[in-house]
């Protein structure tokens, strides 16, 4: 049961993205295309570290540890 | 050319063991590249995307679906019980890594967000070295 709740919250989450996705890309949406989102946090003066240490944490995380 | 080179980069290193040197090596590549491609080719001072005034709230709605997913991958990190009831990201995206093709298909990801973010953080500042030319 706990499982079962948990796992239809990461859908829920996982659709909710997809959603924030789609509409972005729809003309004339008021939505950043995620491309533009990337690029915000890519500029950032602080922001483009952590962008970078995040990345590289999340794969040695997943493929190395 | 890129996506090539990805691909083929996703294919060997997913073969690689977690907790392996391979891997380690696989993985640390990469991260290397991203790093000093980001030292040489971003701007010293980045200039963000500015936005017209009747933009609107264009981040609010990924802020709030990251911050969700955050809270929520917190929250099922910190809960008592196993993690086959409080599954994260990370059990998750293991579970999935088991698997050969898929996990290919994870590097990939990993490695095209990688490619992204490189080419994202200095696209301003070529633009601009173009437009002066």
């Amino acid at each position: 049961m706990t499982s079962a709740l948990s796992y239809a919250v990461w859908a829920l989450l996982g659709l909710a993205l997809v959603g924030v996705w789609v509409r972005s890309s729809v003309p004339g949406s008021s939505l950043a295309r995620p491309g533009l989102v990337l690029e915000r946090l890519a500029t950032g003066p602080f922001l483009r570290i952590a962008l970078v240490v995040a990345w590289g944490w999340m794969g040695w995380h997943l493929f190395a540890r | 050319m890129l996506l090539v080179v990805l691909v083929a980069y996703a294919l060997f290193a997913a073969s690689t063991t977690a907790f392996t040197r391979s891997a380690n090596i696989a993985t640390a590549v990469p991260i290397v590249a991203v790093v000093v491609l980001a030292v040489a080719l971003w701007p010293l001072r980045p200039r963000p995307p500015r936005l017209g005034p009747d933009a609107g709230h264009p981040w609010r709605a990924w802020v709030c679906v990251f911050g969700a997913v955050v809270a929520w991958e917190l929250a099922e990190y910190a809960a008592r019980g196993s993690r086959a009831d409080h599954p994260t990201l990370s059990s998750m995206l293991d579970a999935v890594n088991r698997y050969y093709g898929l996990k290919v298909i994870v590097f990939f990801l990993w490695l095209y967000l990688g490619a992204a973010i490189v080419r994202r953080g200095g696209r301003r500042q070529r633009r601009a070295r173009s437009e002066a030319q």
